[in-house]
């Protein structure tokens, strides 16, 4: 523990020495922005800025990168409040109940509320990291394709708590995002599945396209044609803070938050999206107002916006610990180690101490640096919803195209992002959810390729799922939760039957 | 009348040459893009930055990096192949460009891109592969592996960055030479494929030297043989398979420079030049050296040999494997 | 003619057509101890079928396919065309001159916004984001003729 604390200590003389606080900073600077334009994410930008880097020694480029990976995950929250649009996948939960609170007035308070939860779940996390980090990325290891299966499975069944409305429809839609999410090429066998020879359809149609489509076009098209613009309640300056209420609704959402988005961070794969969707789950489930969700629950924001910040320190823990990349935007920034001449590895918290210590240290500035930022600035984003809306939404229009097709430079996706737009235009008119869809997106590739791969390491037997301890404990707890649901299900439906007889029966006498 | 005409034009041609000539000698005079089809952050990324870098500065001319992805690199190379052949997009191809048109074949797909849309430039490195397995399994050397394998058919298995990605071809080529059948799990990328090793979910990988080094220094992962001609430098104790009797496990993974076929003669030359003394330059040896890919410089028909010596093998690799859904 | 029954049954419709088309791909199904490419699609499209039948026939909502609300389709449809525009253009002419014209097409004829105003934001869109992209983030954005 004192060791912990002396490394820290030389931890916190790196980090605050004005070279690298600089590159800290400008690190956050342009991850809020990055966060903030629609579909430009953390991935894209840090890989944008990665050779921009080079010029720079290990520590300040590692330090301005990952300043980029959770100051996105800052402003994202900005643009899916303020006009339902997801900043990045991450936020697209956001979307719902954030969207929901600035249409009643209370944006600036779920900006706020935003910024401070993730500014708490930020620092914890990197506490977790700092000393927890060694023997959880060893646990992380061992959730190999079983293990993973079983957890998307239980991710999979979270989507029968995201919907506010009929539960077949929200599962009708959750069986046609998975369906989106078959496109592309079979990792396991090479074909090509309904890519119908458009080569840029090989890794499928992106989340990103997708979500910003989806929620963020699919809005305007819906509102811009309104003969009465939306009316925004614009708040007043006090208005602009949350009241202690919605604080106190806010506490619980952050901590289950962080500690579920820091987990869902450590584990390999595209973590951090999920880690919202489930928090949204997880919220809805123990809230005593699940009917409020949808409706602008602060618990909707609070939640995932803790985890999203939460997961960001998780998927630095097995990158940092072990050398090991647990997603694409880890293996970014384990590149850009590589070139520095840091050979990442098991050895890396020994033999690079003030490069370790002194990045654990810059991300307790670094979101220190963007609380700041981002609390004056509510007042300042919620001034945009005062730009008429005729002027606004060509506006979004711009920087979401900009946004999506800036990630791979091609145009297909602008294509993907129009059609998923006029898409979730009609569905919303035939009242279906769009976020199972999203949902379905991410996780029908990774469902698809944990299975195939189980099977592969097993010659065919299921049997591996139970031979291996965590998997069969994931799927235990799945198999609990299906039974629980199900038997309150049954019970509702025979309460029903008996009031209906009820009600015969009083009509006949 | 007659011999105004000509006079005018003799003018008209006297102007018109010496632009011409201009505009042959004044390759590059506009930014040169060179097309990195792989995401940032992975080997061919890594590779790309400093040979632009360094052309740029021997060209003295701006040479920029864009990253084309999907597709495992059949978004960037298409790209390529497609584009205008003067000179101003070129590609950083790995060893995948033999292979993906060899698999759209096997599929009876219209290839993407095909080998020949390219003119090879110069090769820049060809990292050998190495066969690694986990510290604590119980074969020593490639011969106990090997050995094993025959025993068990079908048991040992491996990871690798997708299906006909280099990592499998590099197994496959092994398989067929040592007349063994090992359980391929395919994963989405060379990340996850480490990560799988690593967690002990599969029992052996064959992966570029640079990024296992510092496990295999830790003590989690043990260096069996490799792919190479020669043994890897930093690992001077581990054979290749060569060595080992198997002459036909030879595979690297390689990054070279190519420009779509059809730029002029001129401009090629330039490139090349361009290419040999960028890869003299110390600094570009040292961004190199940082990655522990060590520098393999080819040009001219000797890269045109090994480009197709090593296009042969792959493909002849690729129609063994076939189509694995069909052999179930 | 309720939203209910036309989503189900386009839902069920759209089932249909990924089964035919996983089958006119000659998707190997496999077995279920090696599932093939088309074993999931084929799952998912069976889950979709289930479910759009279901909704048509267990639905309840009674609100017909007109009452839905499709009043504002004609600005929709404006906003869509611009959309698709940028999407062929942005390549061909240039990011520049591409999203100056759809915001002017935008604010002129749709929003039929003043001369004045249209120019001003249109241009001042299009160069200011490229500025933001170009300059700042390093983004290749595409140029069309005129270097635009």
């Amino acid at each position: 523990m004192l060791e912990t604390l002396a490394n820290l200590g030389l931890g916190f003389s790196v980090a605050l020495s004005p070279p690298i606080l600089f590159y800290a900073f400008v690190g956050c600077v342009v991850g809020t922005l990055v966060g903030v334009l629609p579909g430009v994410g953390p991935l894209a930008g840090i890989s944008l800025l990665l050779p921009a880097t080079f010029g720079l020694d290990a520590t300040r480029a590692i330090v301005m990168l990952a300043g980029i990976y959770y100051g996105a995950m800052y402003g994202g929250s900005t643009t899916s409040i303020l006009m339902r649009i997801p900043g990045e996948a991450a936020s697209v939960m956001t979307c719902i109940d954030g969207y929901a609170m600035a249409r009643k007035g209370r944006g600036g308070a779920a900006l706020a509320i935003a910024a401070v939860g993730s500014y708490i779940a930020g620092t914890v996390s990197v506490v977790g990291l700092m000393f927890l980090a060694p023997p959880l990325a060893a646990f992380a290891l061992r959730f190999g394709p079983p293990e993973y299966l079983a957890l998307l499975l239980l991710g999979l069944f979270v989507l029968a708590y995201m919907s506010s409305g009929s539960m077949l429809k929200s599962l009708a839609m959750a069986s046609f995002g998975l369906l989106l999410g078959m496109v592309g090429i079979d990792q396991m066998s090479g074909y090509f599945r309904f890519a119908y020879g458009v080569v840029e359809l090989g890794d499928g149609l992106g989340v990103v396209p997708v979500a910003v489509g989806l929620f963020g076009v699919a809005e305007i098209l819906a509102t811009a044609g309104q003969a009465t613009p939306p009316q925004v309640v614009k708040p007043r300056l006090r208005e602009l803070l949350p009241s202690r209420q919605e604080w106190r609704e806010s506490a619980a959402p952050i901590g289950r938050g962080t500690v579920l988005g820091f987990l869902i961070g450590i584990l390999p794969g595209s973590a951090h999206i999920i880690s919202s969707f489930v928090s949204y789950a997880v919220e809805k489930r123990m809230s005593k107002h699940p009917e409020q969700f949808g409706q602008g629950a602060v618990a909707g924001v609070a939640g995932p916006e803790s985890a999203n910040n939460s997961a960001t320190s998780g998927a630095m823990v097995p990158m940092l610990a072990l050398g090991v990349p647990s997603g694409p935007i880890p293996a970014v920034m384990l590149a850009a180690m590589m070139v520095h001449g840091v050979s990442p590895g098991p050895l890396l918290i020994q033999q690079q101490p003030e490069l370790f210590w002194g990045f654990i240290a810059s991300m307790y500035v670094g979101n220190v640096v963007l609380l700041i930022l981002n609390l004056p600035l509510v007042g300042l984003f919620v001034n945009i919803l005062r730009v008429p809306y005729p002027y606004l939404y060509p506006a979004i229009l711009v920087f979401s195209i900009l946004g999506v097709y800036a990630v791979n430079g091609s145009v297909v996706d602008v294509w993907i992002m129009l059609i998923m737009g006029v898409l979730g235009w009609v569905l919303r008119k035939l009242s279906f959810e769009t976020a199972p869809v999203v949902l379905g997106v991410v996780l029908a590739p990774m469902i698809e390729l944990s299975l195939r791969q189980s099977l592969a390491m097993s010659d065919g037997h299921y049997a591996i799922f139970l031979q291996r301890p965590i998997a069969a404990v994931l799927l235990g707890v799945g198999l609990l939760l299906v039974l629980l649901n199900l038997y309150s299900f049954v019970r509702r439906g025979l309460d029903w039957r008996a009031r209906l007889a009820l009600a015969e029966k009083g009509e006949e006498t | 009348m007659r011999a105004r005409r000509l006079a005018g034009i003799a003018v008209a041609l006297a102007l018109f040459v010496p632009h011409l000539a201009v505009a042959q000698e004044s390759y590059p005079s506009r930014p040169i893009t060179l097309v990195a089809p792989f995401p940032p952050g992975g080997v061919a990324d890594l590779t790309a930055r400093p040979v632009a870098a360094a052309m740029e500065r021997v060209l003295k001319n701006p040479v920029g990096v864009v990253n084309k992805t999907g597709a495992a690199g059949a978004v960037g190379m298409q790209f390529v192949a497609a584009s205008k052949p003067d000179g101003y997009t070129l590609l950083l191809a790995l060893s995948s460009i033999s292979i993906i048109p060899e698999a759209d074949k096997i599929f009876d797909r219209q290839p993407a891109f095909t080998v020949d849309q390219f003119a090879p430039i110069a090769l820049i490195s060809a990292d050998p592969t190495i066969l690694v397995v986990r510290a604590e399994s119980p074969w020593k050397t490639a011969r106990d592996f090997i050995d094993d394998a025959k025993k068990r058919s079908g048991q040992i298995s491996y990871s690798s960055s997708g299906i006909y990605g280099t990592l499998h071809m590099a197994m496959e080529l092994l398989s067929h030479a040592a007349g063994i059948k090992l359980r391929h799990v395919p994963h989405a990328g060379a990340g996850p494929a480490l990560t799988a090793i690593l967690g002990g979910h599969v029992d052996a990988l064959a992966s570029g030297p640079a990024v296992v080094l510092p496990h295999i220094k830790a003590g989690k992962l043990r260096a069996l043989a490799g792919w190479g001609d020669k043994r890897v430098a930093a690992l001077p104790d581990v054979p290749t398979f060569k060595e080992l009797g198997y002459p036909d496990a030879e595979f690297y993974i390689w990054a070279g420079l190519f420009a779509p076929r059809g730029t002029p003669e001129p401009v090629l030359a330039r490139l090349r030049e361009a290419t040999r003394a960028a890869v003299a330059e110390p600094d570009f040896k040292s961004a190199m050296d940082k990655l522990e890919t060590p520098i393999v410089f080819k040009q001219g028909d000797e890269f045109q040999r090994f480009f197709d010596a090593d296009a042969r093998r792959l493909a002849a690799g690729v129609r063994k494997v076939g189509r694995i859904e069909d052999k179930k | 003619m309720t939203t209910e029954r036309v989503s189900g049954v386009a839902l069920a419709l759209l089932a249909l057509a990924v089964l035919e088309e996983a089958r006119r791909l000659k998707l190997p199904l496999g077995t279920l101890a090696t599932p093939g490419p088309a074993y999931m699609p084929a799952l998912l499209a069976l889950a979709l079928l289930l479910a759009g039948v279901l909704i048509v026939a267990l639905g309840r909502d009674a609100t017909t396919l007109g009452a839905a609300g499709w009043h504002e389709w004609r600005h929709t449809l404006a906003i869509v065309i611009v959309c698709a525009f940028v999407a062929l253009a942005l390549e061909r002419l240039g990011y520049r001159l591409t999203i100056a014209l759809a915001c002017a097409f935008l604010l002129g004829v749709v929003e039929r916004k003043g001369l004045v105003a249209t120019f001003l934001f249109s241009v001042g869109m299009a160069a200011g984001t490229y500025y933001l992209f170009d300059t700042l983030l390093r983004v290749q954005l595409p140029r069309g003729p005129f270097g635009l």
